[in-house]
């Protein structure tokens, strides 16, 4: 989902809690996502007593019922703790980048890319598994984040406005392009159909697994760049008065979040709200704030995904809803409810 | 002396063979006369019409139709009857794949006019002269290009919900190609009773699941097939194998997360889909690489039976399932 607002809040309009407060906070949000987790390998379609589940983790044997933890909600559980950590942090870093509280990495053209180059990889190639689709998805979200990185560079540096509407203008072109591949492409529209509304069933470790080096350089820039970036919240000309290397601190930005949002929408398809929401509701909670707001991320987007998750286990037992069609059910009132706020949280 | 009068009438009925043999000679010798004749009845017979029932009302078609063109779900299954269309709908690499070289040479010769259903080429169409077309697709598909198409030839339309045994009776009294049906209901016929006769007892009391997944279903995903061939080996053959309630969607629509695989350890026996060569068909492989799937009482003891579907819209593939099916079944221990 993509969605930009004026920003009509300067920061630091909220009360900030003290690092106290903050920290407890962030201990609860810890607990909530272990708990989170813990359920998430628990409840699924079929019925599985938890002592089987204990055993089908600590005490394995070839049972049928601790196969399917094992080989199902394990891969799915820590696929999405991954996912929502990468959309959690993405959606932190554009939102300050852009300086736009309602930005999610979509405004960049992360998620045209990657369905564009999935498509044109089923459509052209016929790759039909998701490892195959998660190289496509992830260079496809690469080239068109530096593409739009490009176009929104002016001699005088990069303008996150002009950034944001070179984001918007490359994806409705390759939305178009997309389109129109699936138009002509039978096989492309079945397999875009489900990878397109966002999910994290059936993707084994395998898929996971290589995309985590590309997370671990992006969490490294994303904590150094969140001092920069607060600088960069009170306007350029104060930041460049504090010292901080403007250009140099959107470009690592922005690679950070490509690799994020890339990575997160090659493992599960694009997922959108929660990268929306989160920063959002973190921001609310601990001030304007990069390096918390990022921490925070990082603990409430994954609980997020994995309660959505597991709605879509349970609602319409034993058929399931993709995470992503919930998340957007879950994202839609909660998204009105912020825009409604009287005081949006600043930057 | 006695023989005298025998060998004249002998003699008698000789002479009368070979006058009669003679005259016809005769007229066989006015080869280019008789082929006129054949030409004209044919023509006589092409003009001749008959009235046949279907979705778009009843149509008159040509009692002998020489110029068949077959769109959508139409083009196999009058292929399958022997029926040699002059133009064909495209269909789809995994159909042409598993089709009988026969029916795939006579297919490849036929014009293509059109990708699917609605997208015909209605000028290249006309252009073959069609004295017949025979039609079944999306009834909205019909909406779109149905009066297009009557107005060209006399045009026979089906819907897609159409029963397969009465769309083969539909197909081949249209298309005159009826005596070709009559052999294959026997075949059928023989199959279906040739399996009840031997597997009656393996049968009888053991619960059959079949179960598939296509290039269609979503990732992580496999369902449980009741339509298709799976209706035939439940309601001809008489395999217990589970069907949807009652005015409720086949459970063939409801996709099922792997996760559910652990759930056919309540049958005796599971079937899923191979190709021609006996192996699972691609889609299908995730479903058997699971460690769920080899964990199956059914798939562990040897009761996991692939079986071979190349269609279900008329006899010809559905014989071939059936023998499919009967290799299968042979495989089965006696006793549960």
């Amino acid at each position: 989902m993509t969605a930009l607002a004026l920003r009509q809040d300067g920061p630091g309009t909220e009360t900030a809690p003290g690092p106290r407060r903050r920290l407890f906070g962030l201990v609860v949000a810890l607990v909530v996502l272990v708990v989170l987790l813990v359920l998430s390998v628990m409840i699924g379609s079929t019925a599985i007593a938890p002592s089987v589940v204990w055993d089908a983790l600590f005490h394995s044997s070839a049972d049928i019922d601790q196969f399917a933890i094992r080989d199902f909600r394990l891969p799915r559980t820590i696929a999405g703790l991954v996912v929502g950590v990468a959309l959690g942090l993405s959606g932190a870093l554009i939102q300050s980048l852009t300086r736009n509280p309602l930005a999610d990495p979509g405004v960049l053209g992360v998620h045209a890319g990657a369905s564009f180059a999935v498509t044109a990889a089923v459509g052209l190639l016929g790759v039909r598994d998701a490892q195959g689709y998660m190289w496509f998805a992830f260079g496809g979200a690469l080239i068109v984040t530096l593409l739009v990185l490009a176009l929104g560079s002016t001699r005088q540096g990069s303008s996150p406005v002009v950034m944001v509407l070179a984001g918007v203008c490359v994806g409705a072109v390759l939305g178009g392009a997309r389109e129109a591949l699936q138009l002509t492409n039978p096989d492309a529209f079945d397999a875009m159909r489900y990878w397109n509304a966002g999910s994290i069933v059936g993707r084994p470790l395998e898929v996971v697994w290589p995309i985590l080096p590309y997370f671990a350089v992006a969490l490294i820039l994303a904590f150094a760049v969140s001092g920069p970036l607060n600088a960069l919240a009170l306007g350029d000309e104060l930041a460049v008065a504090q010292g901080v290397r403007v250009v140099r601190t959107r470009v690592l930005a922005v690679i950070a979040l490509t690799l994020l949002a890339g990575g997160a929408t090659a493992i599960a398809g694009p997922i959108g709200f929660v990268g929306l929401m989160v920063p959002h509701v973190a921001r609310w909670i601990v001030g304007p704030h990069q390096r918390w707001i990022f921490a925070y991320s990082i603990l409430l987007a994954p609980s997020l995904l994995l309660v959505s998750d597991i709605l879509g286990r349970v609602v319409m037992r034993p058929a399931e809803i993709p995470v992503g069609v919930v998340t957007a059910f879950v994202g839609g009132p909660v998204l009105v409810a912020l825009v409604r706020r009287k005081k949006a949280s600043g930057l | 002396m006695s023989n005298t009068p025998l060998m004249r009438r002998g003699a008698a009925l000789a002479a009368a063979l070979m006058s009669a043999s003679l005259a016809l000679t005769a007229c066989g010798g006015d080869g280019d006369d008789t082929g006129v004749k054949a030409a004209e009845t044919r023509s006589v017979k092409a003009a001749e019409t008959r009235s046949v029932k279907a979705e778009n009302g009843t149509i008159e078609v040509p009692v002998d139709p020489q110029r068949i063109v077959t769109i959508g779900n139409t083009n196999l299954p009058f292929i399958d009857l022997g029926g040699e269309p002059v133009g064909v709908t495209e269909v789809s690499a995994s159909d042409l794949d598993v089709l009988p070289e026969g029916q795939r040479t006579v297919y490849e010769a036929a014009e293509i006019v059109g990708s699917s259903g609605g997208e015909v080429d209605l000028e290249k169409l006309a252009g073959l002269k069609p004295d017949l077309i025979l039609v079944q697709f999306h009834s909205s598909d019909w909406d779109k290009v149905g009066k297009r198409l009557e107005a060209i030839a006399p045009t026979v339309f089906w819907g897609l919900d159409t029963e397969w045994k009465a769309f083969a009776d539909a197909i081949a009294e249209a298309g005159n190609v009826a005596d070709a049906l009559s052999r294959q209901k026997a075949e059928f016929k023989e199959k279906v009773a040739k399996i009840q006769a031997a597997y009656g007892k393996i049968i009888d009391g053991t619960s059959f699941v079949d179960v598939s997944r296509g290039d269609w279903s979503d990732p992580g995903t496999f369902y449980i097939a009741d339509i298709g061939c799976s209706e035939i080996a439940r309601d001809d053959v008489g395999l217990d194998l589970p069907e949807a309630a009652e005015g409720k969607d086949p459970l063939a629509y409801e996709s099922l997360p792997f996760e559910q695989i652990g759930e056919l350890s309540k049958y005796d026996v599971i079937t899923y889909p191979v190709d021609a060569e006996g192996q699972p068909t691609e889609p299908f492989v995730p479903v058997v690489e699971t460690n769920t799937w080899k964990a199956l009482p059914a798939v562990s003891s040897g009761r996991a039976l692939g079986v071979f579907c190349p269609g279900n819209n008329s006899y010809g593939p559905v014989i071939r399932y059936l023998d499919s099916l009967d290799s299968a079944l042979a495989t089965l221990p006696a006793e549960k």
